[in-house]
């Protein structure tokens, strides 16, 4: 019996290597067109789905929202536990980084580093970027861990087992676990509150104005005019969480 | 059928039907309805208690401060940035109207120096513009180690308020 063997020419060779080169040329290009801004879908085009804004130009590092979200949930006041902080970013004249957080930032910020030796120097206030593909999410092994359809993460405490992944699975550090109750915590970007038509602890709070949120389906809404008026940029956005946390004047230091 | 493969299709029907009465019993009410997660597990996040009362609440009874702040340079600060959180307060005194507030419900007043330095205590992150305050200013910093003390040398101190009125600095 004879085989048919199938002929492979060096024509054919370039004709699928050029394919194949184009067709992943043509998807970077497509999925780099996908900007920062898009990069989460809403689950439903109407009603509403919140976005973060939070301007570091504004923030005179006062530590209040920290100190304030620990009083709206009742989180613990020792010193690892928040769900919202302030990060003191230092740009040393050699190019060193210093990053200071001491407790959170609700005591107030001490510059330890001499004006001399500063080339720049801005607080960040952090928060959970309530992610749209979220890597906590996905790592829950019971469900315990969801995103509303308002692009709010939130957790279910009451069928959390603490078995920790989603502490580990988040890229920004956002969560953590309750000594008290032995199951995750996070920020819920105030979901009670939101639920009365009142503003999150941390945005009520701010003296500055430096935070704010709203709706990203409404093309009216604050947080769109924030993100038109500003160079917005979200933390880490190699990793495609679609962080809907946005900052003006972030700069790659920040991590 | 050779009875071995009967035997087989019987143990996996069973374990089957056991499997899914055993899902059935386990799966808590409401999961699923959404996605993978319970329902109920969001009206609960919305129950928990609210500790600040907002803005327009103070202002409610304490109108006059709030004119006299309004004017000022604090006019962007929200009353529970100093005071802390304040719906409890708000609430007691509006059920039990000309009652003496308990002291657990009267809020903190921020009277010491480091209350004012956490904002003002000169620091190089700080400086920066902020557009949407006040004649384009930036946050005015003061080192609150040397700012008006009574005395230099002893590094004896006086309180801010002494000098400045916290509604309207
Ligand atoms: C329903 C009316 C009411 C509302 C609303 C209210 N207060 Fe009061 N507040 C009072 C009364 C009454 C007193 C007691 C006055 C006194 O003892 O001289 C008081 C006293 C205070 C004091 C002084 C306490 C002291 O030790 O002298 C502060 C500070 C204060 N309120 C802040 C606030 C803040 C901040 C809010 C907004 C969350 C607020 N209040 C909302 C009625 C109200
Ligand atoms: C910059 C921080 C700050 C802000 C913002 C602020 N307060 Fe005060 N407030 C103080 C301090 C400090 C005192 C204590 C003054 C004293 O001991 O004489 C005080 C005292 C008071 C008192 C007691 C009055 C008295 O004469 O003893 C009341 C009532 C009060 N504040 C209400 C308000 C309300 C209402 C607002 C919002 C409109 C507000 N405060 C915003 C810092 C602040
Ligand atoms: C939560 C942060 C915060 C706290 C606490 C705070 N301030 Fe301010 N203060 C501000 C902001 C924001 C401004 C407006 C920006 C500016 O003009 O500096 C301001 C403005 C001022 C100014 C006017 C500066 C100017 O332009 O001449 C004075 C004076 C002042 N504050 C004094 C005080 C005193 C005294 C206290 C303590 C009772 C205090 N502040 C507490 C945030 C704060
Ligand atoms: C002896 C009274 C006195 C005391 C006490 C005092 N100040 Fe002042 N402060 C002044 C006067 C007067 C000015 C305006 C003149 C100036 O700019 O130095 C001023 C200016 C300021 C300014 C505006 C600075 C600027 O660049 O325009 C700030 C902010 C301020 N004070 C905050 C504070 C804080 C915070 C405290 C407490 C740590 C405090 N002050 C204590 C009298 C006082």
């Amino acid at each position: 019996m004879k085989k048919e063997k199938k002929q492979f020419s060096r024509r054919d060779f370039f004709k699928t290597g050029a394919i194949l080169v184009g067709g992943v040329a043509a998807s970077a290009f497509l999925s780099s067109v996908n900007g920062v801004l898009i990069a989460g879908e809403p689950s439903k085009k109407r009603g509403k789905w919140y976005g973060i804004g939070i301007d570091i130009n504004k923030c005179i590092g006062c530590g209040k929202c920290a100190a304030a979200c620990k009083n709206e949930n009742n989180i613990i006041k020792e010193p690892f536990y928040f769900r919202s902080w302030v990060e003191q970013y230092t740009i040393k004249n050699d190019g060193t980084v210093k990053v200071e957080s001491p407790n959170g930032g609700i005591d107030g910020f001490t510059q330890s580093i001499p004006d001399e030796e500063i080339f720049k120097s801005f607080f960040v206030p952090k928060m959970c970027n309530h992610c749209s593909k979220s890597p906590c999410t996905q790592v829950c092994p019971v469900g315990a861990t969801f995103e509303t359809s308002e692009g709010v993460v939130l957790i279910d405490p009451n069928y959390c087992i603490g078995c920790g992944y989603c502490i580990q699975a988040c890229p920004y550090g956002c969560r953590y676990k309750n000594p008290e109750t032995g199951t995750a915590d996070k920020c819920t970007l105030c979901f009670h509150r939101l639920d009365k038509g009142l503003q999150p602890a941390c945005f009520e709070i701010c003296p500055t104005q430096a935070r704010i949120y709203g709706d990203l389906n409404d093309p009216q809404s604050n947080i769109n005019y924030f993100l038109k008026n500003h160079n917005c940029m979200v933390i880490k956005p190699n990793l495609n969480t679609g962080s809907k946390l946005f900052y003006n004047a972030l700069t790659p230091e920040v991590r | 059928m050779p009875l071995h493969i009967k035997r087989l299709v019987f143990t996996f029907v069973g374990l089957l039907v056991f499997f899914i009465i055993l899902q059935q019993i386990l799966k808590p009410h409401s999961f699923g309805v959404q996605g993978h997660f319970r329902e109920d597990a969001i009206k609960e996040n919305t129950q928990r208690a609210l500790q600040y009362a907002g803005k327009a609440n103070c202002t409610k009874c304490h109108d006059s401060i709030h004119a006299e702040k309004k004017e000022g340079y604090h006019s962007t600060l929200n009353c529970e940035v100093c005071h802390g959180p304040g719906l409890k307060h708000a609430q007691y005194a509006q059920m039990f109207e000309g009652k003496e507030l308990p002291d657990s419900l009267t809020l903190i007043k921020p009277n010491e120096r480091k209350d004012c330095a956490i904002c003002h205590q000169r620091n190089a992150a700080r400086i920066k513009i902020l557009f949407d305050t006040i004649d384009n200013t930036m946050i005015h910093q003061i080192d609150a180690m040397e700012h008006n003390l009574i005395s230099k040398k002893t590094k004896k101190e006086r309180r801010c308020i002494d000098c400045h009125n916290p509604h309207q600095p």
